[in-house]
């Protein structure tokens, strides 16, 4: 482990990775600070880019852009109370009212400290659990990881929300529908091509995930137009007051974050959760355990209600790159990209990858590390300059992000075909958005679907048609259960709550 | 009293039914998938999980079709989703796409450049920018400058369009 170790520090350090880090955190803060872009849109974006890296400068740069984002996301949601992802929402609570009462400087300090806290302590924790997991997962078969991915797609779903879980479902069989195009790998006969060269290789992962990603984001912003917020960021930025930290300060939030981190790395390590909810649930945490003057705070400006998320979120953002890292499971739409982009470069994430390639592994995990020293000593000083950036008007950025969204796509393959589906898949993605069917269980299901089929495959040849291969193995077992329960909770759930409601429909009507 | 016009088709079951038929679309041509000689002996082949995903999705889109209210046009989330919708700009939407598959074309017949360049003026003059400064400024030169990148630095051929070819 140790040879990887150094192997991964050796790479990380590189001058072009350390730069690839410094970019992309750069251009992270600077895409994640325009609202309705996130951190899935600004690594879409830099997908095609990562195609002319080696892997480990690839995915560095896409880590970087990760971090990078979530930091920009943060920046809007303190200073106008836009967040630009659902993972920052929770930040506008509290570090929007500090910067009304003329603390914006220290809420931007604030939250990168808490999210430097959250981003050490959960690069810590995967340095511990990621080996350890890999470890374990080696002797994983062909049924275990089928039934493992069933664990991946239904959480996904699961954790959509309220009203979004049936949708959700939808949308990856969608996905999964998409990843059967072209010829089947494993038999050679073709499927779904209608007998269209174009299709024979099916779908292009780049293609669905810029279509989705970037350019659906772009021309529903198009479709949607919000005010242009970037004159008020751009001016708010102009003027953020002071920077300092009191020490009592400090000595409130640590505990915190500390808090904040380990509850948002392990919220994040679960498949679907993510950060949003790591976000929102620490807060919640923050808010019962507070004392009862700094409780009423919450919601007015408390710091403890800004470094909650803050460290929790970042966290999380770690905690997600285990499953990917160590089992080929993305927990969520960003790390699906990410498992779709190593695909694409040509390596498998699992346990393999922990023992082919320990050099892009660690140098990843080092590397986010990195990342979070970038944000906290590069970008808070330069947040003021990064403002400039936001002054051009939205006439001009948007269609510089479409052109560089088909570019993108058109410089990787060269044929104008792929233009014209990435417009329809785009059209497609606007009215799936408009019908609310979230977009990241379809790249999930569509990336994991030639792998699940592969699996499966397997696992009903050597169980020679039976079904009992998901009960025979106590691993295969264990994920079916899981991924059993994970697909009825919802269920339950809503039944569970209808019974309440009744109960207390006939508790009130008793008291009348 | 006046009783409230309900109307069955919500836009969930609306799209319950699109995926339904979508669904159906699949299963049907699942069913065209070659198969090999002996392949009905096999536990697996080419059409068993387009099968398993046409069954998933029928279950999922009746689902939805079934569980889904209906639409009540007159309560108040019935006017604020019409007032949302009233805000959608689909002019402009529909522009872009058409503008986009313009500049798909344009890629192959006038050429990365000409095409890029023109595709960058029409959205800034669709998104209401009218000063020429940065009509021409903010398109011609940049694209001029990212060609330069792209096939001296970065050394990428780039095809000269087709009406340049015939020239």
């Amino acid at each position: 482990m140790l040879d990887g170790i150094l192997a991964g520090l050796s790479t990380a350090i590189m001058p072009t990775n350390l730069m690839m880090v410094m970019v992309g955190c750069f251009v992270g803060t600077f895409i994640g600070m325009l609202p309705g872009l996130g951190p899935i849109s600004a690594i879409a974006l830099m997908i095609p880019i990562t195609y002319g890296l080696d892997p480990s400068s690839g995915m560095i740069l896409m880590a970087g852009v990760y971090y990078g984002a979530i930091f920009g996301g943060s920046t809007s949601s303190i200073l106008i109370n836009a967040p630009g992802c659902s993972s920052t929402v929770v930040t506008a609570f509290d570090g929007y009212p500090l910067a009304k009462k003329g603390q914006a400087g220290k809420a931007l300090a604030l939250a990168a400290y808490s999210s430097f806290t959250g981003g050490t302590l959960s690069a810590i924790m995967l340095l511990i659990a990621a080996p350890a997991l890999a470890k374990v997962s080696l002797s994983f078969q062909s049924s275990d990881y089928f039934a493992l991915m069933l664990v991946g797609l239904s959480a996904v779903a699961a954790f959509a929300g309220k009203g979004q879980v049936l949708k959700a479902w939808m949308m990856t069989i969608l996905g999964l529908m998409l990843s059967t195009v072209g010829i089947d790998k494993g038999i050679g006969v073709e499927r779904f091509t209608f007998g269209l060269t174009d299709l024979m290789d099916g779908f292009s992962f780049l293609l669905l995930a810029m279509a989705t990603f970037a350019l659906g984001e772009i021309l529903f912003s198009i479709l949607k137009p919000e005010p242009d917020t970037s004159e008020d960021e751009s001016k708010a930025l102009s003027d953020i007051g002071s920077m300092k930290v009191t020490k009592e300060e400090i000595k409130e939030v640590a505990p915190v974050a500390v808090r904040s981190s380990f509850l948002g790395f392990f919220v994040g390590v679960l498949p679907g959760a993510g950060a949003t909810i790591a976000a929102f649930l620490s807060y919640g945490l923050e808010r019962n355990l507070a004392p009862k003057e700094k409780r009423s705070e919450f919601g007015k400006g408390s710091i403890r209600g800004l470094v909650a998320p803050e460290a929790a979120n970042n966290a999380a953002s770690s905690g997600s790159f285990v499953p990917l890292l160590t089992l080929g499971i993305p927990g969520s739409g960003t790390t699906a990209i990410m498992l779709g982009a190593l695909i694409s470069y040509g390596i498998q994430p699992g346990p393999r990858l922990f023992v082919d390639n320990p050099e892009i592994f660690w140098s990843v995990i080092i590397s986010m590390y990195f990342g979070n020293l970038v944000l906290m000593i590069l970008n808070l000083p330069l947040i003021p300059y990064i403002s400039k950036l936001l002054a051009v008007p939205r006439t001009v950025l948007l269609p510089m992000i479409i052109f560089f969204s088909i570019t993108g796509v058109y410089l990787v393959s060269f044929n104008t075909v792929d233009v014209f589906i990435m417009i329809l898949v785009a059209v497609i993605a606007i009215f799936l958005r408009l019908a609310t069917f979230p977009l990241a269980p379809l790249l999930l299901g569509f990336i994991l679907g030639g792998l699940m089929e592969e699996n499966l495959r397997r696992s009903l040849m050597i169980s020679d048609g039976e079904l009992s291969f998901l009960w025979e193995r106590p691993i295969t077992l264990t994920f079916t259960v899981i991924s059993a329960l994970v697909l009825i909770a919802p269920v339950l759930l809503t039944a569970f709550n209808r019974r309440r409601a009744a109960k207390k429909a006939a508790f009130v009507d008793s008291c009348d | 009293m006046q009783s409230t016009p309900i109307s069955l088709l919500s836009r969930d079951r609306v799209s319950g039914l699109i995926f339904l038929l979508v669904c159906l679309i699949y299963g049907y041509q699942a069913t065209q998938i070659q198969l090999f000689p002996g392949d009905e002996y096999e536990a697996f082949t080419a059409r068993t999980l387009p099968y398993l995903l046409t069954a998933a999705g029928i279950v999922m889109s009746l689902l939805l079709i079934v569980m889904s209210p209906a639409t009540n046009c007159n309560e108040i989330a019935c006017q604020q989703q019409g007032a949302d919708e009233s805000r959608l700009d689909w002019r402009l939407l529909i522009s872009f796409v058409v503008l986009m598959a313009a500049y798909g074309l344009g890629l192959t017949w006038l050429g990365f450049v000409l095409a890029t360049s023109l595709f960058l003026l029409g959205g800034f003059w669709l998104l209401g920018e009218r000063r020429k400064s940065v009509l021409i400024g903010a398109s011609f030169p940049f694209v001029t400058v990212f060609w330069l990148l792209l096939t001296k630095v970065l050394d990428i051929y780039l095809e000269p369009g087709y009406l340049f070819l015939s020239l």
